[in-house]
């Protein structure tokens, strides 16, 4: 009992109006350990810890810290009390320095308020040696990698002499080459006598790295194992709560004609930077292309420039052997489909009906949503069509009319990917298709995927998830600094080496 | 000679409450408020800047009533934008024509007037006369008898940029705008900072009011602050809340207004001078907008 | 729906109460005032016929504000767009004299076309030179103002009188009435219906709607988000500038100072208030018409100031928007609470 550094009892949190998140769920963490925290997308394992962080309030339950009952009202006070939580998405801020980011809120000053910017350097750079972090306290966080910006979120908790360190999904912005740093730094604090909490959906990690393993599904904990003493399998059973198949369900198939053809294809951005840098690549009838990469190195750009909103520099964009480079969107849209990797910004109008989201594109392109000469919107036949996306897609909602909003995030998507995939067009773009659903959401997506390849259409794949990827798709190309470093038969490669390409190594002999 | 010091004066006192309302401005933009009530927190300080003068016969009383009642209308903009999260927009244009109704109505009710209260009893601020600058020719014109408002609202200018630049309030309220999940994350809440901004705001906006009324010309007039507050918007917006290029830009206004009155000696109509200072917005506005798409295609 | 109406009719109350409170501190009783106001503006065939008549200068800006809004373009120019249509249908009444089926018509054109040229220019300037809208129709507002005092100081002035004010348009012009009823009302009605038909039976209306909620979603849809912006700006530009020229042609028979006053402004407050509905905007905006109204008759019993409607209406914009947002969470936040509670059982 009392090895148990945090104690947390019934906790109890509905987010308005009625999604139940935590369920009663009971749990402790003790001392020194690296404790996983595992679940699907929505099993509410973030919101667990978030409540222990003060960031949101538990509708009941308690929460016990060093023997004592603690409520935070705001993170400050989880932080002064030694407990720290390093976020999903990194929240920095890009125009400040390394330093200036660690420092804030607890900066040094001498008269009047003024920044002391020479001991505050001084401060950061002595936990930066203290923990061999490896960073530049002057750079600006804009200009340094991903990871580096992690170190800087946990460097920021460990200036505050935080005890124990939350961390929600760290390895999902890192890649395969980047984690076992990571983890022998948490490991490395660990012995210091830190307590980590560390929470992930990826099993082998879990596996690899924790003393103790917590499963949560649909808002209650299922247990917590010793990790020496489970496996991946029994996991992931507790996890989704029956058998999951880990292999692809994608038969061979021998792809036809060139439907998507990029040639030579660059795009140079302010100050000459190069974002895409002579692009060439194919995508034939009845294959899945995927695009690897780390985030930020040309995947934004190369959806933007097919899609229309960004003029390339120079090369050439053809579907069906038509040349699209200097077509506007509304042309483009004719010829392709497009999932784009936020529904909220570009995907949809959560604001609007699902109708009203349901038939974009379609309005201009199918002739009956026209009424009297084209000038009018036929409503009726728009909720018919409606209709019949929310049956062939299995959406569930209750009418055309409902907001988008009250729809749960896998019934949006498939309301986009319906959308898109009934426009018919040979081909289709796919920008992170599945990125935050959960795993029966997910698993229709893939399916959905998986059908038109079957039909003959062409597929370009954008994806974070190197599982997704080698899951899916028949060629993988990897992209690195705006150039195509690998183009890979699914075949012919492994995770190890897709990995490496995208850090910017180069292609092992096999 | 003399047309060029009428210019330069002119162009200093018509810069004066831009250059202030601006100031104000700068820091609700860099805590990321769209604060668009400047216009309105204007108006408010001018016409409770006249109503301390004539009461108390002190201009010093006049300045401190004007601040005070621009930070009345910088509350209610953090009670509904800053804690009930009513949209900013929206708070911004409310609190412009509750300005306006306000003042009109005041107007009515304490001074039983309706358009312009004028009367001998309200104190002007006064203009500073430095004592051997003065006789210097020229420069001597120029530094020596600018109202007092002139010289606070300069020493608010590089007051501002070392606060938001070199202070811990300036790495926050930056930061607020920035990211303010970052600044709360950090255990400062942003709201704290915006709250804060709008209160600079009201302080600066205040005295810009306090000398449109009090030291521009001597009376109160509805409507008096006729689109300063817009103006100073576009200054802050051309040179992204920087202080010294608020005073740059604010100084470009200021002499297209001082040109205004100097075009009225030629016998253009009175009513295409006054348009000058809005057209040079306009201007200004088409070269930040070519500067910045000349940026992105570059 | 029914929470729509719940949250306006508490959101009028709240405000009238907190109205009801500043009258109370500068010693006037409220009961009384708010009989004055109301008795003035609703109750009776003449109150009602000028609260209509009266409503029309804020309804037409409101819608358009209402329609910019909605479909994300901040056009601010109303009260620009308002006096240059006004100017453009006074010069129209000056120069033709055409039979009235024919001249009411063609001076409503041309206050349209008034209106449009002015927001036209901030399209322009926006689509060549991507300028925004919203710094640029706020200064053209300035300079339409001094523009139309020009116009009414020097070309267009009235010799025989004495402040600047355009001559009397041509009597054909003039908008008939029908006892108290000005045929002014029947644009509003006609623009209330046209901008409905056009905002949710459109294909453009739909396309604005998108637009305004999430332009890039518009945008990779297909949707001409440049075209769209010119057509929202001409059409809320015509929309104010209708607004003008009914004030010339129904009430004020000549361009004199001041004609615009704070209609556009209003305008603009009502269709925020109306959460850019268009149907919304025009009950707003009768109910803005009934306080102005009666503000006038409850100074002559009262001696409360009608400038204080003024104040009001500011109070009703913020407290009926705020509590349009707090009430909504507020609502969620119970029943969370409600199931929070389940689970624990």
């Amino acid at each position: 009992m009392d090895s148990n550094l945090i104690e947390m009892r019934h906790m109890v949190k509905v987010y308005p109006p009625s999604v139940l998140a935590l369920d009663d769920v009971s749990v402790e963490f003790r001392r020194g350990e690296i404790h996983s925290i595992v679940g699907e997308n929505g099993a509410g394992k973030s919101t667990l810890m978030k409540v222990l962080y003060g960031l949101t309030h538990a509708n009941s339950g308690e929460i016990w810290f060093k023997g004592k009952p603690v409520s935070f009202r705001e993170p400050g006070e989880a932080i002064r009390a030694g407990i720290g939580m390093v976020h999903q998405e990194i929240v920095l801020i890009p125009e400040y320095t390394v330093w200036e980011n660690i420092v804030l809120g607890v900066e040094p000053v001498n008269w009047l308020g003024k920044l002391d910017r020479r001991r505050a350097r001084e401060l950061v750079r002595q936990k930066i040696d203290e923990f061999q972090f490896n960073l530049d306290p002057d750079a600006r966080v804009e200009e340094i990698s991903v990871a580096a910006r992690q170190k800087v979120e946990i460097l920021t908790l460990l200036y505050r002499n935080v005890e124990v360190l939350i961390l929600d999904e760290p390895t999902a912005v890192l890649t395969p080459q980047e984690i076992p740093q990571l983890f022998a730094e948490l490991t490395r604090l660990r012995d210091g006598g830190h307590t980590i909490l560390f929470i992930s959906h990826r099993l082998e990690e879990v596996l690899e790295l924790s003393d103790r393993i917590t499963v949560m599904r649909k808002g209650k904990k299922v247990d917590t194992v010793d990790a020496a003493s489970t496996n991946r399998q029994e996991l992931a059973r507790m996890m989704v709560g029956r058998e999951v198949i880990f292999t692809t369900r994608r038969k061979p198939q021998t792809p036809g004609d060139p439907v998507l053809q990029v040639e030579h294809l660059t795009l140079r951005e302010d100050h000459g930077r190069v974002r895409l840098d002579n692009l060439n690549f194919e995508v034939r009838e009845g294959e899945i292309v995927g695009v690897a990469g780390v985030e930020g190195n040309g995947q934004f750009e190369l959806v933007n420039t097919l899609m229309g909103i960004q003029r390339p520099t120079s090369g050439r964009i053809l579907v069906r052997g038509r040349d699209i480079t200097h077509c506007d969107i509304l042309e483009r849209r004719r010829m392709i489909s497009f999932v784009p990797q936020d529904r909220g910004k570009m995907g949809a109008s959560l604001t609007a009906s699902v109708w009203e989201n349901a038939i974009m594109t379609h309005h201009r392109l199918n002739p009956n949503l026209s009424g009297w000469r084209g000038i009018l919107l036929n409503t009726r036949y728009a909720q018919q069509f409606t209709r019949q996306l929310i049956d062939a897609f299995s959406v569930v909602v209750s009418s055309p009319r409902a907001t988008f909003r009250t729809l749960s995030g896998g019934n949006q998507q498939k309301v986009i990917v319906g959308r898109e995939l009934m426009l018919q067009s040979d081909f289709v773009l796919l920008d992170q298709p599945t990125r935050g659903l959960d795993v029966g959401s997910m698993e229709y997506i893939h399916d959905q995927i998986l059908r038109i390849r079957a039909e003959g259409r062409a597929v370009l794949m954008i994806s974070a998830d190197l599982e997704e990827i080698f899951l899916l798709s028949d060629r993988i190309l990897v992209l690195y600094r705006g150039q195509l470093v690998g183009d890979l038969p699914v075949e012919q490669t492994t995770p190890q080496e897709v990995g490496a390409l995208m850090l910017g190594g180069h292609r092992t002999s096999p | 000679m003399k047309i060029l010091i009428g210019l330069i004066n002119g162009m200093i006192s018509g810069a004066t409450p831009i250059l202030l309302a601006a100031l104000g401005g700068a820091y609700t933009f860099y805590a990321g408020v769209f604060n668009i009530a400047m216009e309105g927190m204007l108006l408010t300080g001018a016409f409770f800047a006249v109503l301390g003068s004539y009461y108390t016969g002190s201009w010093l009383v006049g300045i401190l009533l004007a601040v005070l009642g621009a930070l009345l209308l910088a509350l209610i903009f953090i009670l509904f934008a800053v804690i009930l999260k009513t949209d900013e927009f929206v708070t911004g244009i409310a609190l412009n024509l509750f300005a306006v109704g306000a003042t009109t109505y005041m107007l009515r009710k304490i001074f039983s007037v309706k358009g312009v209260f004028s009367n001998a009893g309200i104190q002007p601020i006064p203009s500073v006369r430095i004592p051997l600058i003065e006789n210097i020719p020229v420069v001597g014109e120029i530094l020596s008898g600018q109202n007092l408002m002139v010289w606070v609202a300069v020493v608010a200018t590089f007051l501002s940029y070392f606060l938001i630049f070199h202070t811990r309030f300036g790495l926050r309220l930056r930061a607020a705008g920035y990211n303010p999940a970052r600044l709360d994350s950090s255990g400062v809440p942003s709201s704290r900072m915006r709250a804060l901004s709008l209160l600079a705001s009201g302080v600066l906006c205040g005295l810009g009011g306090a000398f449109l009324s009090l030291g521009y010309v001597n009376l109160f007039a509805e409507n008096m602050s006729a689109g300063r507050g817009w103006i100073s918007l576009a200054a802050i917006i051309l040179v992204n809340g920087n202080p010294l290029g608020v005073a740059l830009i604010s100084l470009l206004f200021g002499f297209s207004d001082g040109l205004g009155l100097l075009l009225q000696g030629y016998r253009v109509s009175a009513q295409f001078t006054a348009m000058v200072p809005y057209v040079a917005t306009l201007i200004a506005l088409y070269f930040y907008a070519a500067r910045k798409r000349q940026m992105k295609s570059a | 729906m029914k929470q729509k109406v719940l949250n306006a009719l508490i959101g009028i109350l709240v405000a009238l109460l907190l109205g009801a409170v500043l009258l109370v501190l500068q010693g006037y009783n409220p009961l009384e005032t708010y009989q004055a106001l109301f008795q003035f503006s609703l109750f009776g065939y003449y109150p009602f016929a000028t609260t209509l008549r009266n409503a029309v200068p804020l309804v037409l800006p409101g819608l358009s504000a209402a329609i910019a809004f909605a479909s994300g373009v901040v056009n601010l120019g109303q009260p620009g767009q308002l006096v240059m249509g006004a100017l453009f249908a006074t010069v129209g009444g000056l120069y033709l004299d055409l039979p009235p089926a024919l001249m009411i018509p063609v001076l409503a054109l041309l206050a349209m076309l008034g209106g449009m040229i002015w927001a036209g220019i901030a399209a322009l300037l926006r689509r060549f030179f991507d300028m925004s809208e919203f710094i640029v129709t706020l200064m053209l507002n300035m300079i339409a103002d001094y523009f139309t005092a020009w116009a009414i100081t020097e070309p267009f002035k009235d010799p025989s009188a004495f402040s600047p004010m355009t001559p009397q348009i041509a009597a054909s012009g003039w908008l008939p009435k029908w006892g108290e009823f000005n045929s002014m009302i029947l644009f509003m009605f006609a623009a209330v219906l046209v901008s409905w038909f056009v905002f949710s039976r459109w294909k453009a209306g739909y396309e604005w709607r998108i637009t305004g909620q999430n332009a890039l979603f518009a945008r990779l849809g297909g949707c001409d988000i440049n075209r769209n912006f010119v057509s929202v700006m001409l059409m809320t530009g015509a929309l104010a500038g209708l607004a003008g020229g009914l004030v010339v042609m129904g009430s004020t028979h000549r361009f004199i100072r001041g004609l615009g006053a704070n209609y556009a402004w209003d305008g603009v407050m009502i269709a925020i208030v109306a959460n850019n509905g268009i149907l919304a905007t025009f009950l707003y905006g009768l109910f803005f018409s009934a306080i102005q109204t009666g503000a006038l008759g409850m100074e002559l019993i009262t001696s409360v100031p009608n400038e204080i409607s003024q104040v009001l209406q500011a109070v009703l914009v913020l407290v009926i928007v705020a509590s349009r947002e707090y009430l909504n969470t507020l609502v969620e936040q119970l029943s969370a609470r409600r199931r929070a509670r389940e689970a624990r059982t």
